[in-house]
């Protein structure tokens, strides 16, 4: 600890407390406000099991729109971030691409909800395209991140026999890069259902739709149910996703390391 | 006045159909202070087994980068089959599919396997649509198939790249750059990490095709002793210099051309080289 690093820690704590001043975070009406969490616990418990197959059912649905989220979204990234990889491209190619995937980025999937809310009305479906737009903008960034630090060797060894561009995407950027790929896909699915479950709250379809509806008519303990729910079935679609990663990503990885051993 | 210097343009014929590489006076500069080469001057018969030698740094990668067009010279000329190398040259394209090239990390794809690392060598001759489709003629996969028990790999054909060992990928590399049906063989340090034996067997598998394809090899080494013994011309690189260039003829040096240094000077420097 020198002088220098205790005027840092002391600003930030002197901004720490105007800020929360400014925006009323008191943590005294935290501690007071305890009990009333006693008061949802209450009404979940006086719940009837009847409402558990409807929101069962609309985690379902949840669970499809992101999966058609994620499939369509990725197949769309692919193919761009193939166009936005400074080392596949001109920069009056990937400067453009990259320019749109980041404006996509700007916006969190519940704006784009509310866009398409507009364009198609409420319902599932533009649920489905804001997860698209989501998707697109992220794995097309991750994608051609990930096909920037292939490694520059097998790309050069395979230009020099005088390939096309489309032969050496199709021979080695897609090869190398894939075990990429999946990991990424997991992750965005795993992450697009629950962003897909705060959807229905602009009324894009989805479990998040009943959530909010209860939510407005003060009925807490029905809207804890359907919230519990989606705890559960994010928690399974993590613990499966961690065990696919584990069984094909980590082993290929591993076999990599192994390589590169070899090489050295 | 005249007149020498018509000798010394026709001296440097570029029509001469024995030789098929020449390199005329080449410089390179990764920086406007540094060259990496130096003036270099090169020509190489059809079907030679040609050697380039020296320390790691003097400038031997670099050369057949040059050979292959992914450098371009800052000064001078080469030609290959009297064309230029220029990687971004339609005409030079062309001709790319004749040239074999085998970096020193081989540049294999890791997760394909043995089979479609080799078939890769074969892509100039498929149409955009069968490449996409990863649809091989059958003569064509029937061909890596041949090249493939051809360097002792036989069996090992679904074999993924990064499963194999260090002599292994070699010969993965090297049956790719024969399913190219190339003329020239451009291989950098192929044997240099490998142990005695197998990098024998390496070079006497490059040996034997070569004589059989008449392809003409250009290897880069850094044991003196090997490419002695594998080449019939070795020329030694210095800090970018040929300082010396030799022709071999079994035990024999049959020509000795520039330089000043002796062979057992030369046979010296590089005894102790440490391998890397």
């Amino acid at each position: 600890m020198n002088p220098k690093n205790n005027l840092i820690i002391g600003i930030l704590i002197a901004l720490l407390v105007a800020a929360s001043y400014n925006v009323g975070a008191d943590p005294i009406e935290f501690v007071e406000g305890l009990p009333n969490l006693g008061i949802v616990v209450e009404e979940m418990l006086l719940v009837e099991p009847k409402y558990i197959p409807t929101a069962l059912w609309a985690m379902f649905e949840t669970i499809q729109m992101a999966f058609i989220g994620t499939i369509v979204g990725v197949a769309i990234a692919l193919p761009l971030s193939m166009f936005a990889a400074r080392n596949l491209n001109s920069k009056w190619v990937y400067a453009p691409i990259r320019a749109l995937l980041a404006a996509i980025r700007t916006f969190p999937s519940i704006l784009w909800a509310i866009l398409f809310v507009i364009m198609v009305g409420l319902g599932p479906f533009a649920g489905v395209l804001a997860i698209i737009m989501y998707t697109i903008g992220f794995v097309a960034k991750l994608q051609y991140e990930s096909i920037e630090t292939i490694d520059a060797d097998p790309m050069d060894a395979v230009s020099s026999i005088g390939v096309s561009k489309w032969q050496l995407i199709r021979y080695v950027v897609i090869p190398e890069s894939a075990s990429h790929l999946l990991s990424q896909m997991l992750y965005m699915f795993d992450y697009n259902v629950r962003q897909t479950s705060i959807l229905g709250l602009v009324g894009a379809g989805g479990i998040g739709f009943y959530i909010i509806n209860y939510i407005k008519f003060f009925e807490y303990g029905k809207a804890a149910v359907f919230m519990l729910v989606v705890l559960v079935v994010v928690l399974i679609i993590d613990w499966f996703s961690v065990k696919i990663r584990d069984k094909y990503i980590i082993k290929s990885q591993h076999g990599m390391e192994v390589t590169a051993k070899n090489n050295s | 006045m005249k007149q020498i210097q018509m000798t010394k343009t026709t001296s440097f014929s570029l029509i001469n159909t024995k030789k098929i590489i020449q390199l005329n006076d080449i410089w390179t500069s990764y920086d406007s202070k540094n060259f990496a080469l130096e003036g270099i001057n090169m020509s190489i018969d059809r079907g030679a087994n040609y050697a380039i030698v020296g320390q790691s740094g003097s400038g031997k990668s670099t050369l057949l980068k040059l050979m292959n067009g992914m450098m371009i010279p800052s000064k001078g000329t080469i030609k290959i089959d009297y064309v230029t190398p220029n990687i971004k040259d339609k005409k030079f394209k062309k001709m790319m599919h004749t040239i074999g090239y085998i970096p020193q990390s081989l540049g294999l794809i890791k997760n394909s396997t043995v089979l479609e690392n080799v078939l890769i060598g074969a892509l100039p001759r498929l149409s955009t649509i069968q490449s996409m489709l990863k649809k091989f003629p059958e003569n064509e996969v029937q061909e890596a198939k041949k090249i493939i028990k051809q360097v002792g790999l036989e069996g090992k054909e679904d074999r993924k790249a990064y499963m194999l060992s260090g002599g292994e990928k070699r010969r993965v590399a090297i049956a790719r750059a024969f399913m190219q049906k190339p003329t020239i063989l451009l291989a950098d340090e192929i044997v240099s990490e490998l142990d005695h034996v197998t990098a024998r067997e390496i070079m006497d598998l490059i040996a034997d095709a070569q004589k059989r394809l008449n392809l003409t090899a250009i290897m880069v080494h850094h044991d003196m002793q090997l490419a002695l013994e594998y080449a019939n011309r070795v020329a030694v690189i210095k800090e970018g210099q040929k300082i010396l260039e030799i022709g071999v003829e079994g035990d024999t040096i049959v020509d000795f051309q520039t330089g000043d240094m002796t062979t057992d000077q030369i046979m010296e420097m590089y005894k102790d080289e440490p391998k890397k």
